[in-house]
């Protein structure tokens, strides 16, 4: 079969398209045919060695497709089913070898493109919403890169649950994306301070939550703009880790709550699993979630990819299409 | 400390004059007569007490000549009389007396905003509970056990066990003996604790985060042992998505309509019989030395009250 394979760690260009056997499935295992299969910056962190696996591998962590094979003992899924999955490395490929608990149904009103793209930042987001707080209707919350993957789903989840959100966006483009999918306000941060606008559009009060997947640049300033006993969830650091915190901070400010969280934690039985992607297909299915694709690339192009997934310049999942 | 004649005070507007029945000894009171927590001086230490109305400002409209009443947070408890806020005055219910008021309202609130606000205990669940014979620590017991959740108390002796077990404690774990983490581990199952309560910090921070379940939470509301160090946040997600919070009474009682029904609730929890209050040692106003010794000295079980 035709994979992206990593021989060693670098760049884009070590990504290469080569032949490679066909995976056979474990005895609780299933082996899917993909059809889409979906870009991520922790792609870019494997590939360029930041987070390791053993070399050779193949990319990809994220897709959907239909299964062509089945282990021995696999009694979740079964031939023919449209499945997809998130943390499933090798996913770059014609056909992934995955375990069968990692499957997920994809019903028949989304299609595999919209599956792709919303496994991670879909998931992500219900979670963020759903579970590390629970958003509830007339809070504020404050969306850090509003427009980025995370964030423009978490927006439309956010307003969805009647919230009111407040958004972060690094230009006027992405600030109007932001708008669009719901934020009611939204700061461009690089030409004003956000501390000092989510106050001023607070009236001083502060916002219920934060969620903020930018991490050092923004840490410190958002424990000045949380109400007291209000909550800061940190679900990424895409500006660099934050420095090791002083709890008697979390007081001085008002009783604050901080998380830090990853998904996995929140997908972490079968059942919880099933539930959330089925909450998360519903919306899409029902036109509730506008899934952002802003580009598809054939596999060949994976390198091309990560080149535009890593210039920031593009808003919206990049996928790959097999 | 110095027992000292002073003028009764006259309320401003908005404040009413208290003549008190009972003012609570807390350790805070030690910290601000060792300058380690400062006010203007001279000062008149204490910052809980209970008694009735005997004037009230031309403002007040929220007590009345001859209420009973409690409060906590406002310096000046450890007199004959004391001019408070008003808003910062309780009403004390029948079923109360002025004494159990005064013990109840700091350890008490406290115990209360931790066990149905900043984690809303809920039946079933597992708590950790540090210093469980300690003043917060006996009512927070007894408040998560009437919740229906199961207790896991640490305490430091035997006889501190016991009264954790008392209050309600499921599980004792005599931390000096035996490793906290370790047998918290051992009876979860592996599973860890919903959530942490530690008010002692430097000592047991790190190996609460440990015990706790992915997604639980740590509260840390003291430091008996020492200021916890900057922690890594890193750990936080490695540990399972950990949630942390320091909190503090303050904003758990900020407005007057919060304040009356936490005192409220807890007040209703003592009348019911549901919330034993150990008023072990009670000292008149003229040995308030004393009473702080033996506080720093950790001789004494329970509350310490003044009683003028």
């Amino acid at each position: 079969m035709k994979a992206i394979r990593v021989q060693h760690t670098g760049g884009p260009e070590v990504m290469e398209l080569g032949e490679v056997p066909l995976p056979q499935p474990k005895p609780t295992e299933a082996v899917v045919k993909v059809s889409v299969a979906g870009v991520n910056s922790i792609d870019g962190h494997f590939r360029d060695g930041s987070l390791r696996t053993p070399l050779p591998f193949i990319p990809g962590q994220e897709g959907a497709g239909v299964v062509s094979a089945v282990g021995a003992r696999a009694k979740t899924v079964k031939v023919g089913d449209r499945v997809a999955w998130s943390g499933v490395l090798g996913s770059y490929a014609e056909f992934v070898v995955s375990p069968e608990e990692h499957l997920v149904p994809v019903p028949a009103n989304v299609t595999d493109e919209q599956a792709a793209a919303a496994m991670m930042h879909g998931l992500t987001a219900h979670y963020l919403a759903n579970d590390a707080h629970k958003l509830k209707a007339g809070e504020t919350a404050l969306v850090h890169a509003a427009a980025g993957g995370v964030g423009l789903l978490l927006v439309q989840m956010a307003r969805a649950i009647g919230a009111r959100v407040i958004g972060t966006a690094s230009s006027e483009e992405k600030a109007r994306l932001a708008r669009e999918a719901g934020a009611e306000e939204v700061i461009v941060f690089t030409q004003q301070d956000f501390e000092v606008e989510v106050k001023r559009l607070t009236g001083g009060k502060g916002v219920d939550v934060v969620y903020d997947g930018v991490g050092k640049a923004t840490f410190e300033k958002n424990l000045n703009v949380l109400r007291p006993r209000g909550m800061l969830v940190l679900y990424g650091m895409s500006s660099g880790p934050v420095p090791p915190v002083d709890p008697a901070k979390l007081s001085e400010k008002g009783s604050l709550y901080m998380a830090r969280t990853t998904l996995a934690h929140f997908t972490a039985t079968r059942e919880e699993l099933l539930a959330r992607t089925g909450a998360l297909f519903a919306m899409i299915g029902d036109g509730k979630l506008k899934v952002r694709i802003a580009k598809t690339y054939p596999l060949a192009e994976a390198a091309q990819a990560h080149r535009d997934m890593e210039a920031r310049k593009i808003a919206g999942k990049l996928l790959l299409t097999l | 400390m110095e027992l000292v004649e002073l003028p009764v005070p006259e309320p401003k507007a908005s404040e009413a004059v208290v003549k008190l029945a009972a003012s609570g000894v807390n350790f805070i009171d030690v910290y601000f007569r060792e300058g380690r927590y400062k006010a203007p001086l001279p000062l008149v230490l204490g910052q809980e007490g209970a008694g009735v109305v005997t004037a009230v400002g031309s403002d007040v409209r929220s007590v009345k000549n001859g209420d009973r009443v409690a409060w906590s947070g406002p310096l000046g408890a450890y007199a004959e009389y004391a001019a408070m806020p008003a808003d910062r005055l309780v009403p004390i219910p029948s079923g109360v007396t002025d004494q159990q008021a005064a013990s109840a309202m700091l350890q008490g609130m406290t115990a209360h905003y931790l066990s149905h606000d900043t984690y809303p205990l809920k039946r079933g669940e597992t708590a950790l509970v540090h210093a469980a014979a300690g003043g917060v620590g006996l009512l927070l017991t007894q408040m998560a056990h009437n919740i229906g959740a199961r207790v896991i108390a640490t305490v430091s002796t035997d006889e501190k066990a016991k009264l954790a077990r008392e209050a309600g404690a499921d599980e004792v774990i005599l931390y000096t003996q035996s490793d906290f983490e370790v047998e918290t581990k051992r009876l979860t199952g592996g599973k860890g604790v919903d959530v942490v309560y530690d008010s002692v910090g430097k000592t047991t921070f790190e190996k609460g985060l440990n015990v706790l379940r992915p997604r639980g939470m740590m509260v840390l509301f003291g430091g008996s042992s020492g200021a916890v160090p900057p922690f890594d946040l890193i750990g936080l997600s490695q540990k399972g998505s950990l949630y942390v919070t320091r909190p503090s009474l303050l904003n758990y009682i900020a407005s007057r309509e919060e304040l009356v029904a936490r005192s409220g609730a807890v007040f209703g929890m003592i009348a019911a019989g549901k919330l034993k209050l150990r008023i072990d040692h009670k000292y008149p106003l003229a040995e308030a030395q004393r009473a702080h010794r033996e506080l720093e000295g950790r001789k004494t079980t329970g509350k310490l009250l003044l009683i003028p």
